[in-house]
């Protein structure tokens, strides 16, 4: 049988793990996996693959294809994973049949955490020991910086997630610091393998998004296409070069297209940004969405199209400016007891 | 002054940045996109782009009721009357000095998008044809004459049809203004009797008879009627030149929004004003011109997009006006968006800082398309 499991997303979760004792035995635990494998073999058989090569890409889009849901959240819909990533790492009982602790500091009360500083602290001695050799030695110590500008340290919260035991400030803070000045040290590259382990890759910042080179026309007129969405309007735009600021939507002129000022004024705010108003002929195809939705369809793709004409700092004066980003605004569904998305029906005394 | 041509035109560009004072430097600028010939017989391609102005008293004689609202308030506000001289109505004024007038009536249609200058167009040809000394028939807007009528009377001379004595009155008096002379001059041809007591004899001056419409509202629009026949059999015989300048002729042809006491829809064919100029519209007479615009923006029961003569006319108002010269206007071209941009600067109508930067003249002119309705609305606030 299929159960289907919820559960919240990672940066807001309490640490289950941490909090008490365990909820989930491992008994229990062992009884979900085998249902899961078994339930996996299930959907194969019902999706027609072969049971022994499905992986949990196609368990995702098999249970996306039967349980087909419109909500918003990816969180909220029906999912279907291994056991291990749904229910939380629970801390194992620490003591044994004689009510006697397994670790040496269970009863300072955060046992995992005093044990990591303790063996961070051991460490630090070894690395420090190892520089007294080598000048002892008289040998040059090593000056190969590690790389900072790529990492971080684990926040608190993974911190957590790692030692299953709840931490303060203060315990956080403190380790960090500890591993600093362990960082700091010259020779610290011997451990190099459990700094590791504390340390996570930055993800690098801007997307590097390809800028698409100018492609040219029969006439030798560089020309250059976009595309963008707003609301339910999607439209595409070509912008050629060389022009008198003659624009076309749909075949038919701007002015009978928009005969609003506002809607030409938002088709407008990309040229005038890039100070190009008269520079450039635009013959654009929108469909879908009202009048509003459209002209800010048109812009975006507009926007986007004219990043191929212009230098990367200007890209990126865009990019502020806000003429790249698809304006995530939607319709908000209606909720049932309420009137609207947000109005609530006449509140009656009686 | 006025020969300078166009190389002026490029040269002085530069020197526009600078706001004109008043003293004898700024005639240079302000020659750029005025010109002083304010007679439009001698306005030539050199003109085109330029703006020329009326003086006041001609505007108030020539034309009463002809101007659109939005530059009568213009006029006020700046205190001059100041018409560009465009393309068209260049080819107009051409087709018109060199017409036969021995052969019938030419009959003109002047057409175009919303907002692009029909009526301007009109008036310059009609501002030159009174220069000229011709007997003008303006016409302001025949929708007037379908649309929002109050009283509708029977008509005695025809019993099927009515007649509109608010509006055939007020269009008397108007062109009373604008022609004196003529109406002084010219004798009326046959006797006409307007009720039991009171009747025109022959010989009398065309003046009279619009004293009796003026006088008898009920019979305005036989009045109207009787002018006009007169008119054009005194133009046929060649003692006058006359121009039949009707703005939105569409409305003649079309429906009205008028319905009888019973409730029952009037076409436009029983009203007697609609009856008579339809008459005059015929070129079955010879010593004149028919110059007509067509117009969406009043017209009803047309679609916003329409405005070429055929969809415009609907098929019976297409064959009543066929043959006809087409002369399509159009927006602004490069130098007559300059003309006006610079125009509106120098009479400081632009206040926003923006506004005096060459980027916002760009933006001015994107905005607008060039489009000289859009463009003096835009200006406005600014």
């Amino acid at each position: 049988t299929l159960r289907l499991i919820c559960t919240t997303t990672v940066v807001q979760r309490k640490n289950v793990g941490a909090s008490g004792p365990e909820k989930y035995t491992e008994a229990f635990i062992k009884k979900q996996i085998e249902e899961f494998n078994l339930g996996k073999r299930h959907l194969a058989n019902m999706m027609g693959e072969d049971p022994e090569t499905f992986t949990q890409e196609d368990i995702d889009r098999a249970i996306a294809y039967l349980f087909p849901s419109g909500l918003f959240d990816k969180q909220a819909r029906p999912m279907m994973k291994h056991p291990t990533e749904v229910f939380p790492e629970q801390r194992k009982i620490q003591w044994g049949e004689d009510g006697r602790p397994f670790h040496f500091l269970f009863y300072t009360g955060k046992q995992s955490y005093y044990s990591l500083m303790h063996e961070t602290y051991e460490k630090f001695l070894n690395v420090q020991k190892h520089q007294d050799q080598l000048i002892a030695q008289d040998l040059p110590l090593q000056k190969e910086k590690r790389n900072l500008a790529g990492s971080r340290w684990l926040t608190k919260i993974e911190l957590e997630e790692m030692l299953l035991e709840k931490l303060s400030d203060d315990d956080y803070s403190r380790f960090i610091q500890l591993l600093e000045k362990l960082v700091a040290l010259p020779c610290a590259d011997i451990e190099e393998n459990y700094i590791q382990k504390f340390s996570k890759e930055v993800p690098v910042q801007l997307q590097k998004v390809v800028i698409e080179p100018l492609q040219y026309d029969e006439q030798g007129v560089a020309f250059s296409t976009g595309e963008g969405k707003r609301k339910t309007a999607r439209a595409t735009a070509v912008v050629y070069d060389n022009g008198t600021g003659k624009i076309t939507v749909n075949g038919t002129d701007v002015l009978h297209y928009f005969p609003v000022l506002q809607d030409r004024e938002q088709l407008l705010f990309p040229f005038q940004f890039l100070g190009r108003i008269g520079k450039h002929d635009m013959v654009c195809t929108v469909s879908g969405g009202g009048r509003s939705a459209q002209a800010g369809a048109i812009r975006l793709a507009s926007a986007k199209a004219l990043r191929s004409f212009v230098t990367e700092k200007e890209v990126e004066f865009m990019r502020q400016a806000g003429l790249l980003t698809v304006d995530p605004r939607v319709k908000e569904r209606k909720k049932p007891g309420q009137e609207g998305s947000r109005r609530k029906f006449t509140w009656k005394k009686r | 002054q006025l020969d300078r041509g166009c190389a002026l035109h490029t040269a002085a560009r530069a020197g526009l940045s600078s706001v004109p004072t008043r003293d004898v430097p700024a005639e240079r600028p302000r020659a750029v996109f005025h010109t002083s010939e304010s007679d439009p017989a001698k306005h030539t391609e050199q003109h085109e782009g330029r703006l020329y102005s009326i003086p006041l008293e001609e505007v108030k004689a020539v034309f009463p009721h002809g101007l659109p609202h939005r530059f009568q308030q213009q006029i006020q506000t700046f205190h001059e009357a100041r018409v560009m001289v465009r393309r068209p109505a260049l080819e107009l004024l051409a087709y018109l000095r060199s017409s036969n007038l021995a052969h019938p009536a030419v009959r003109y249609v002047i057409y175009g998008e919303r907002g692009t200058g029909k009526t301007m167009t009109l008036c310059h040809v009609v501002h030159y044809c009174w220069r000229q000394g011709w007997l003008v028939l303006h016409v302001p807007d025949a929708h007037l004459w379908v649309k929002n009528c109050k009283e509708l009377l029977q008509s005695s001379y025809n019993k099927d049809r009515l007649d509109q004595p608010l509006q055939a009155s007020v269009w008397l008096k108007n062109f009373k203004t604008s022609n004196e002379r003529f109406l002084r001059e010219m004798k009326t041809q046959k006797k006409y009797t307007w009720g039991k007591r009171e009747s025109t004899e022959e010989g009398r001056p065309l003046g009279e008879v619009v004293e009796q419409g003026l006088a008898r509202v009920r019979s305005a629009s036989d009045a109207v009627g009787v002018l006009l026949r007169e008119v054009r059999l005194q133009s046929h015989r060649g003692s006058c030149r006359l121009l039949v300048a009707v703005d939105s002729v569409n409305a003649l042809w079309g429906q009205t929004t008028l319905r009888r006491e019973d409730k029952s829809p009037v076409s436009p064919e029983e009203l007697t004003l609609v009856h008579n100029l339809r008459k005059m519209l015929r070129n079955d007479w010879s010593g004149g011109a028919i110059v007509t615009t067509l117009s969406q923006t009043g017209s009803l029961f047309k679609p916003s997009s329409a405005y070429t003569p055929h969809e415009l006319l609907g098929k019976e108002g297409f064959d009543a006006l066929d043959p006809f010269v087409p002369i399509p206007v159009g927006n602004y071209s490069a130098k007559e968006f300059e003309s006006c941009y610079g125009y509106y600067l120098e009479r400081k109508w632009l206040q926003h800082e923006k506004a005096h930067t060459e980027d916002g003249k760009a933006e001015l002119q994107f905005l607008s398309g060039s489009n000289p309705r859009q463009l003096d609305r835009l200006a406005g606030p600014l």
